[in-house]
């Protein structure tokens, strides 16, 4: 066999080498596997257009927040990674996200949901963009309704509307006390029970983010559901139903309404079946709210650029992309709605011939006002992820499973939550 | 013919061990004092640390919450030790013979804790489910009308981890305590047998006290452990109900991981260690009183 002179080995090296000095290498990290495999196609269409390379990661949420903030503190942040609207603004006042103002100067903002733009803003400047925005909804389970007799929830139902049709929906088939289909479901979890909330015009934080100071209107809708569970029991005590997954009770029929975010609409999708027909609806205004005062629910998923990125420019280009033109409605099946209106508002988001047949109401409800309830620490205070069954969360499923009084779990998960907001 | 240079045997062992040591001083001693620089700081991962002072220590010892914590861990540990540390006793004792299928019963006891503690804790979560769950269904079916959501009930939650916790760990406890009975001489037992003892009186006269160094290391051992549980009560309880079930490791992680705040996180690490060093002392003060040498 013939050997390779090292003359031309050291050629070889120094060509690759010069190759390899030449390519463009943008790092963007998600906390979607699912996501980013769809996003494969556009990611490849912007390497060819710009003739970068992009390296891709994806870690779960529990996953990925820890790797971020540990590649934050160790000065390795990706050039581009997707960024929530609970962490932006500490994330922003660390100064790990670089300041997008110059970049947006050139871009056409009404072409975006406004309300998921203002999510990546921090004291009026823009430290992210949104990709795509969630809202909680009312699930309802269509044939339970015709099989009771009760029309389907309307834009103005009332809160007592929303009583009366559960008391309907509540069947106890055997009569041993334990109904087989609840009228609705629900626990301590912020998107069971915030929308209730923000639709009553209530607060649970003061204007600076500083206190955790629940409005009236916010302790009257937190009494209205407790009531559902403790006086007209129309829904069950959350221990009741421990070893359920919580997506799961809905789509399995054990409850004919449910209020959980538009991303469940997959979960609800392959869990269901075509066992049932169901549709959604908006979260009905409480009594003590004006049009004005009732804001939605609703957050965006955002994109953002590390301001140790040496590629900015770039980096704001790949953002352009993967939220705008180089995606496909497709691209967001279920309950994501793209912040790009031209995606959003198409017949093929809309996805005919699918459940629910309605899903045009998600994209109502992100031109109405909104509101994200985030605050620093707020997985602390409100109890979320593996934190969850503290905080605010578990505080009232003590209630709900009557334990405590509403007044004592109002005070503790005040007091906890001042704690943590102080530190 | 050329003589090949000679390496000290010191260096050798140095060159041998420091693949260890690097790996033990970087991954292990460098976070623990680390860790103890970090508990005097207000610092979030993604953000710059901030000299606190006593600040974190102060927050703890104000918490609404920590002193829960604290209690849970305590009551944890009451649970988890002599529940672990009794049944693997029992379970050794009867286990110590050359009968053939002691060889069967000893694989089944220890194969608990060479399971995935995520996978296995996920069943015993099917098994304590209120409405579906296998035991409830079968409490419900001997009599028992409304038997406990155990999972969601904060009086049951915590023994629930407990019992998922010794059920885990008791075959490895088993294990050890089998090879301290190995070495007791069967003399002992004959002799004290022609002497009348019953197998009550030969147990606690004759087995504990010679077996009484491999039970104080097992205890030692099962107190250190019962101060770290993280995964089960994580895929279990997820430290609830409204934190009946969370134990001090569960809380530096939720404060670490989730919350990211650090400082908190490494004082809190701190008081566990200080209470579980403390602890240890004490067990050791008392050693010479049971363990015989």
């Amino acid at each position: 066999m013939k050997r390779s002179s090292p003359f031309a080995a050291l050629v070889l090296v120094a060509v690759s080498g010069q190759v390899l000095a030449q390519e463009t290498v943008l790092r963007y990290m998600s906390w979607d596997p699912a996501q980013l495999e769809i996003e494969g196609p556009a990611i490849e269409e912007f390497e060819t257009a710009h003739n970068v390379t992009v390296e891709t990661q994806a870690l779960p949420p529990d996953d990925y927040w820890p790797r971020l903030s540990a590649l934050a503190a160790a000065g390795d942040l990706p050039d581009v990674f997707a960024m929530s609207s609970g962490f932006v603004a500490e994330w922003a006042e660390a100064g790990n996200l670089a300041n997008l103002g110059e970049q947006m100067e050139g871009v056409d903002l009404n072409a975006y949901y406004g309300a998921a733009i203002e999510a990546g803003m921090v004291d009026g400047e823009p430290y992210a963009f949104p990709q795509n925005w969630v809202a909680p909804v009312l699930y309802y389970n269509k044939d339970a309704f015709d099989a009771a007799g009760v029309d389907y929830p309307s834009d103005d139902w009332t809160w007592d509307d929303f009583l009366n049709a559960a008391k309907a929906l509540t069947i106890d088939e055997n009569g041993d006390g334990e109904p087989e289909q609840w009228g609705y479901y629900f626990y301590g979890r912020y998107a069971h029970t915030d929308g209730w909330i923000f639709r009553n015009g209530g607060r649970l934080i003061n204007a600076e983010e500083t206190a955790l100071e629940p409005t009236q209107e916010a302790v009257n809708a937190l009494e209205f559901l407790v009531g559902l569970v403790s006086e007209h029991t129309v829904a069950p005590q959350p221990q009741s139903l421990e070893g359920v997954r919580q997506q799961d009770v809905f789509p399995l029929g054990m409850a004919a309404m449910w209020v959980d975010g538009t991303w469940n609409i997959d979960n609800t999708r392959q869990v269901a079946g075509d066992s049932f027909a169901w549709g959604i609806a908006p979260i009905p205004m409480g009594p003590d709210a004006t049009p004005e005062t009732a804001v939605t629910y609703a957050w965006a998923d955002m994109m953002s650029i590390a301001e140790t990125s040496e590629q900015k420019d770039l980096a704001w280009q790949f953002i352009q992309h993967m939220v705008g033109e180089g995606r496909t409605p497709a691209d967001f099946p279920g309950g994501k709605v793209p912040a790009y209106k031209a995606i959003a508002e198409t017949e093929s988001w809309l996805e005919e011939g699918l459940q629910p047949d309605n899903k045009g109401l998600i994209l109502e409800l992100g031109a109405q006002p909104t509101y994200t309830g985030f605050s620093k620490n707020w997985s602390a205070w409100r109890g979320y992820a593996a934190a969850g069954s503290g905080g605010m969360n578990g505080e009232i499923d003590e209630v709900l499973n009557g334990r405590k009084s509403l007044d004592e779990a109002i005070d503790a998960f005040v007091a906890y939550g001042n704690d943590v907001l102080s530190r | 013919m050329r003589k090949r240079p000679q390496i000290s045997p010191t260096l050798l062992a140095v060159l041998f061990l420091a693949p260890s040591a690097i790996g033990l001083l970087v991954f292990r001693l460098g976070p623990i004092v680390w860790s103890f620089a970090l508990s005097f700081y207000d610092w979030r991962i993604f953000d710059t640390p901030v000299w606190a002072g006593l600040d974190n220590y102060v927050h703890i010892l104000n918490s609404p919450i920590a002193g829960r914590v604290f209690l849970n861990t305590l009551w944890f540990a009451m649970l988890y030790v002599p529940g672990s540390v009794g049944i693997a006793l029992v379970l050794a004792v009867l286990l110590n013979n050359s009968l053939r299928s002691s060889a069967f019963f000893r694989g089944s006891f220890f194969l608990p804790y060479i399971t995935s503690t995520v996978a296995v804790t996920l069943a015993w979560r099917w098994i304590f489910s209120t409405r579906f769950g296998l035991l409830n269904n079968l409490l419900k079916g001997l009599g028992w009308s409304d038997p406990p959501a155990w999972l969601a009930d904060p009086a049951w939650a915590l023994p629930s981890v407990a019992i998922v916790s010794i059920w885990k760990d008791c075959g490895f406890y088993m294990l050890l305590l089998l090879a301290g009975l190995q070495t007791v001489d069967p003399t002992f037992h004959e002799a004290a047998k022609i002497d009348g003892a019953g197998p009550l009186k030969r147990f606690w006269q004759i087995t504990v006290p010679l077996i009484s160094r491999s039970l104080f290391f097992v205890l030692i051992l099962a107190l250190v452990r019962s101060t770290q549980t993280f995964e089960i009560t994580y895929a279990l309880t997820g430290g609830g109900p409204n934190r009946a079930s969370t134990t001090l490791a569960y809380y530096v992680y939720e404060n670490a991981f989730v919350h990211f705040d650090m400082g908190y996180a490494s004082a809190l690490a701190y008081l566990l260690c200080i209470a579980v060093g403390l602890v240890t002392l004490v067990n050791f003060h008392f050693r010479r009183r049971w363990v015989h040498e």
